[in-house]
């Protein structure tokens, strides 16, 4: 096991890591939000999407600790990647100007991540950790979106999840080592696209139940 | 680009005695500059001026002015080696300024590059790098004949691609994170990419890597400004090469 | 002293083979007894260190640059020769002897230039296994291209950066046996002088360029790998830390130097632009393939240059040679040019520059077929003048290229002081009087890989020589005497800096000792060098200390070895009454205004001996011995 350890302690290693969790949470966005997507088809749809979800019973809690962990991971991993690249440059630019590789996603990764980080916890204190043998979740849902201040918070939430994934989709192809010259482009392409599915697919969810009732 | 013959700045450089001295940044007028001068030139007239003048003239290192040596190399207005695409500093002329500019010119920043005095740097960790594994291991005498092993066209000009490095640090530079994954990239990509290197690929891949981490650099986030200001327009193509050798080499 | 060569007898294909037998080999688990100073890391110094440590000898190595792989053998564009007659176009090794030769004006060694085309192929094969990324056909095999006017395909290149290529291919191998402790690497040291301890080299002063620091290094043989002096003319093609220190102070303490004054000129460089230029910029040889070179036909002529009609242009190289054209040798092709410009039709600014025009070959290939060839030179030259070579014709003038001249050798490449070797540029080499293109590369590599391992064990294995360290009463004095000498240059605390200094004694070796000489003005040159050098150490003004970072004393410890050694050259040019090769004195010429030669009494080498501060240093000749060819007068016409 020692070159697993050599590995992952590398800083290719590392990046790995962040590559990895972060497809995973890509694919874990895709499956929540053609959950949540079942919205549209109103109150018992979602509630019976719920409930179907719900009866997966081990397997479920099984992903859920799988998300946890991975979650943990790339927070942890993200940490020390950032502590240590701000370390690597300890005197500072007097003028430094970006030359066209970042973008805002590139450049935001650590902060937009910190952000997802409070929402995420947030989200799930709103809707995991509540009790849900008196209200349905939709109850739970459309209720707390009657709040203005609720909507406006996720609808950020999900630009900057957006923002977020908007790098590092690609980032994570070509961190595995998965880029070609040929299918960059595309790949770059679906980055994008991606983000802007999450951003959009997510971020209306919440102004559509806001005006349901 | 300017077609003023001759041109007046005001330079902002940034001054270090030593290695382990405060730095900090001197105004100094350049006067009548001729737009035909390379940038170098125009700093070689101003330290001419201050030493007539009687002060220390401005450190920076430099070898061959013609953007192969890779000796040159400073931050111009927040932008290594200048503000030309695919240029080295010694290649920068000075009829890329207007009249009137402002310039500021500062060494390399990173933890691994110590600045030695004024815009010179010690760059010794790229030599740490290769030394780990940027090489293939045969002895002098004993090869067989140089046709005996062909190599596909392409294969080879995109090994050349990546050969074409000139280890100037720009990279280093120009990374958010003072990473050198491009010039650690470069060089694995380019001996994996021929059937002569292929042999040791995995071993070079770990030990160069192994030897990047630990000489002070920074992690690559993918910020890709390293090709967008290497003056030999490596591509970020061979960072990914890299990955994959390097997980090639810790999983198989 | 006399001049031994050492060539071994028998036929010249044989004598290197049998010289590699006779020479005694060193036991293996002896080798690592032996210590190796070796100064520079071009292609000579790095392919040298790097084969003896595989070899098992302690090799320590220096360079100035802050890593080996700056040397200026990077800089080298269009490529490396063999004799591989992969183009299968009748190249053999003895025709690659045969031109090199026959392009040096016979002026140098058979057996070292045989030698030379032998191992010229194991060069190729060489590289190409450290991974060097040479050209290749669709085939994958190797690519080659025809160079400097040989009229066989025999040059292999990588791009347009075949120097840098095989200069990080012999730096690689050099990290390997860095890294497994065989070679110790000193780079930003600056060797100032040679140690010679009962009259054997046997270590070196270097100032650490870091720090000031005076460092001492001692071993059983030091090799010489520093380059060429080019920069003697301040502006060359040359890297800007090009010197002849290292070479001058081995001469002071008794190598002879050879030849001083063969040089050679590079007719297609960017033309000077400004007395604020710091160096020139070479433009392939290649460019005259398909560019035509012409001046106005009326002096101060100051039209542009699509104003002048054809009538009124003199394609002077395709008028006066008209088999050769464009294509005649460097030198021809320099001199030409001069002479145009010496008669008022040099164009451009300055009047030093004449021009090199596409516009008909773009008219007959199409600007695609001509960018994909000279793309990236078109491109360098832009980048450079700020005009754009497909619309209007380029401006091109000689500049100083290359040094055949440097210390003196025998056939082990051992210098007259016994155990300093001497490779590379900075040896008088094996071009004689003018070297063919593509072929310096591989005068390094061959010296650095194939040659001097072997050689360098015949003289170890010699002995005769105790065991020493640093804290030999010479090593003080050498020491002690560099930094003196630095202090002196420190304290004259004058008015003019180094670089004004070196400007001024490179307007006075361009101008008497460049492209055409004559003997009185070589008389007049020798004078002002000599004024020049008195006012130096009157009037030099080096700014901060010596203990600290200090370019600007690195450069004038540099300018006082090119002020003494500028009037070596001319002494050599003086004494040598002939023309030949990059050697042009004016007085001896053909009809055609080519070189005449003067076989008779010049075809030797002339080596010449230190003789003391101020004494006119003492001349020795090593008379050149041809058995296998026949020397005749070129001619391009
Ligand atoms: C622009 C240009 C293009 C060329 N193109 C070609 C070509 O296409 N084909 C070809 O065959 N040849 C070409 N040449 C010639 C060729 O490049 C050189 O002759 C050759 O590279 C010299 O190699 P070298 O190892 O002898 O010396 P260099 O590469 O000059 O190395 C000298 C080394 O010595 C060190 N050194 C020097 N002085 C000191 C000192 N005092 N103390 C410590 N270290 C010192 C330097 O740091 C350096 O490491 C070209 C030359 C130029 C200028
Ligand atoms: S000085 Fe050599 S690359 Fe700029």
């Amino acid at each position: 096991m020692n070159w697993l350890i050599n590995v992952v302690r590398s800083s290719i290693g590392k990046k790995l890591c962040m590559a990895l969790t972060g497809m995973c949470f890509c694919g874990f966005l895709i499956a929540h939000l053609a959950g949540n997507l079942t919205i549209y088809g109103g109150k018992d749809a979602f509630n019976a999407y719920a409930q179907r979800l719900h009866s997966l019973g081990a397997l479920l809690t099984l992903a859920e600790i799988g998300l946890l962990t991975f979650a943990l991971i790339h927070i942890s991993v993200g940490a020390i990647l950032f502590y240590g690249n701000l370390t690597a440059r300890p005197q500072r630019y007097e003028m430094k100007k970006n030359t066209g590789g970042r973008s805002l996603g590139s450049a935001t990764m650590p902060y937009t991540g910190f952000l997802l980080l409070l929402f995420i916890v947030f989200h799930l204190m709103n809707f995991h950790f509540v009790d849900k043998t008196r209200q349905s979740i939709f109850e739970i849902v459309s209720a707390a979106f009657q709040q203005p201040l609720y909507v406006v918070l996720y609808v950020t939430a999900m630009l900057v999840a957006a923002v977020h994934v908007s790098h590092g989709f690609w980032s994570a192809f070509q961190t595995l080592g998965l880029n070609h010259p040929k299918y960059m482009p595309l790949i770059r392409l679906a980055g994008l696209v991606f983000s802007l599915v999450v951003g959009a697919g997510f971020g209306f969810l919440p102004i559509y139940i806001s005006r349901m009732t | 680009m300017t077609t003023a013959k001759t041109i007046h700045l005001t330079l902002k450089v940034v001054r270090q005695t030593g290695p382990d001295q405060k730095s900090n940044l001197e105004t100094y007028a350049a006067r009548n500059v001729s737009t035909d001068m390379s940038f170098l030139e125009m700093l070689d007239v101003v330290n001419e001026d201050l030493t007539l003048a009687g002060q220390d003239p401005i450190a920076f290192d430099h070898d061959c002015r013609e953007g192969i040596c890779g000796m040159c190399g400073a931050v111009v207005n927040g932008r290594p080696h200048g503000p030309q695409e695919g240029t080295t500093l010694c290649q920068l002329h000075m009829r890329h300024f207007e009249d009137g500019d402002e310039v500021v010119i500062e060494p390399w920043r990173s933890r691994a590059f110590k600045v030695i005095k004024d815009l010179v740097v010690d760059r010794g960790a790229f030599d740490q790098i290769i030394q780990a594994g940027g090489y293939i291991s045969i002895n002098t005498g004993g090869a067989p004949d140089a046709n005996s092993l062909p190599v596909p066209k392409e294969m080879a000009d995109q090994a050349m691609d990546a050969a074409a490095c000139i280890g100037c640090g720009a990279c280093v530079a120009a990374c958010p994170n003072a990473s050198a994954m491009l010039f650690t990239g470069a060089k694995i990509s380019q001996l994996a990419l021929l059937p002569q290197g292929r042999p040791e690929a995995k071993r070079r891949a770990a030990a160069m890597v192994a030897a990047m981490d630990k000489l002070g650099f920074g992690n690559c986030t993918n910020e890709r400004e390293c090709e967008a200001v290497c003056p030999k327009n490596i591509s970020i193509v061979h960072i990914a090469r890299m990955n994959r050798e390097f997980l090639k080499a810790g999983f198989f | 002293m006399g001049l031994e060569s050492r060539i071994p007898a028998g036929p010249l294909a044989e004598k290197w083979d049998r010289h590699l037998f006779e020479l005694k080999l060193v036991n293996p688990a002896n080798k690592r007894k032996f210590d190796i100073i070796v100064v520079g890391t071009g292609l000579a110094g790095a392919a040298a260190s790097a084969s003896m440590a595989e070899l098992g000898y302690n090799v320590k190595t220096f360079c100035i640059q802050d890593s080996p792989r700056r040397a200026h053998s990077i800089a080298a564009q269009g490529g490396i020769n063999a004799a591989k007659n992969y183009s299968n176009d009748g190249d053999s090794i003895w025709r690659l002897f045969y031109d090199t030769i026959k392009g040096g004006d016979y002026r140098a060694r058979e057996a070292n230039v045989y030698r030379l085309a032998q191992v010229s192929n194991l060069i190729i094969d060489h590289c190409v296994a450290q991974g060097v990324p040479f050209a290749r056909d669709y085939g994958g095999l190797l690519s080659n291209r025809s160079f400097g006017g040989a009229q066989v395909s025999r040059t292999f290149y990588a791009r347009g950066q075949t120097g840098q290529q095989l200069l990080l291919g012999a730096y690689s191998s050099l990290s390997r046996q860095a890294a497994a402790g065989k070679v110790r690497l000193y780079a930003r040291r600056d060797m100032l002088d040679l140690v010679v301890v009962d009259g054997q080299a046997r270590g070196i002063v270097v100032r650490n360029l870091v720090n000031g620091d005076i460092e001492t290094y001692a071993a059983d043989a030091v090799v010489l790998a520093t380059g060429g002096y080019g920069n003697v003319f301040y502006l060359s093609t040359n890297a800007m830390a090009c010197n002849v220190t290292a070479c001058f102070q081995a001469y002071k303490k008794g190598a002879f130097f050879a030849n001083p004054c063969f040089t050679q000129i590079h007719p297609t460089c960017i033309p000077v632009h400004g007395d604020y230029q710091s160096k020139l910029t070479l433009m392939s040889e290649s460019l005259r393939n398909d560019g035509r070179v012409w001046v106005p036909q009326t002096p101060g002529d100051k039209r542009a240059p699509g104003q002048i009609p054809e009538a009124g242009r003199d394609y002077f190289l395709e008028n006066k040679y008209p088999s050769f054209g464009n294509l005649v040798p460097r030198d021809v092709a320099s001199r030409n040019a001069k002479e145009q410009c010496d008669q008022g039709k040099g164009v451009g600014e300055t009047g030093l520059a004449v021009y090199l025009d596409f516009a008909d070959a773009i008219q007959r290939d199409g600007r695609e077929v001509i960018s994909q060839k000279y793309g990236n030179l078109f491109e360098m030259y832009a980048k450079i003048t700020g005009q754009d070579p497909y619309e209007t014709p380029m401006m091109i003038y000689p500049a100083v290229h290359y040094t055949m001249g440097g210390l003196w050798v025998d056939y082990n490449l051992m210098s007259t002081i016994p155990g300093l070797f001497v490779t590379g540029e900075a040896n008088f080499s094996d071009h004689g009087a003018n070297r063919l293109g593509a072929s310096a590369l591989m005068q390094g590599l061959a010296d650095g890989y194939f040659i001097i391992p072997y050689t360098i064990g015949g003289y170890l294995t010699g002995g005769g020589y105790k065991k020493i360290t640093t804290d030999h009463p010479e090593f003080k004095a050498a020491a002690g005497a560099v930094a003196s000498r630095i202090q002196r240059l420190l304290a004259v605390k004058g008015k003019r800096t180094a670089d004004d200094f070196h400007r001024s004694l490179g307007k006075i070796m361009w101008e008497y000792c460049g492209m055409a000489r004559n003997n009185a003005g070589l008389l007049n040159a020798r004078e002002k060098i000599a004024a020049l050098r008195s006012e130096f150490w009157d009037n030099l003004l080096v700014p901060s200390t010596g203990a600290q970072f200090n370019q600007s004393l690195e450069k004038a410890g540099r300018v006082a070895d090119f002020l003494e050694f500028g009037e070596l050259m001319i002494i050599d040019a003086l004494a040598r009454q002939e023309s030949c090769g990059g050697h042009f004195n004016e007085a001896f010429q053909t009809e055609e205004n080519e070189a005449r030669r003067d076989d008779e009494n010049f075809t030797h080498v002339a080596a010449w001996e230190f003789a003391g501060e101020g004494q006119a240093p003492v001349f020795h000749k090593e008379p050149l011995v041809f058995e296998n060819v026949k020397l005749s007068q070129r001619s391009y016409k």
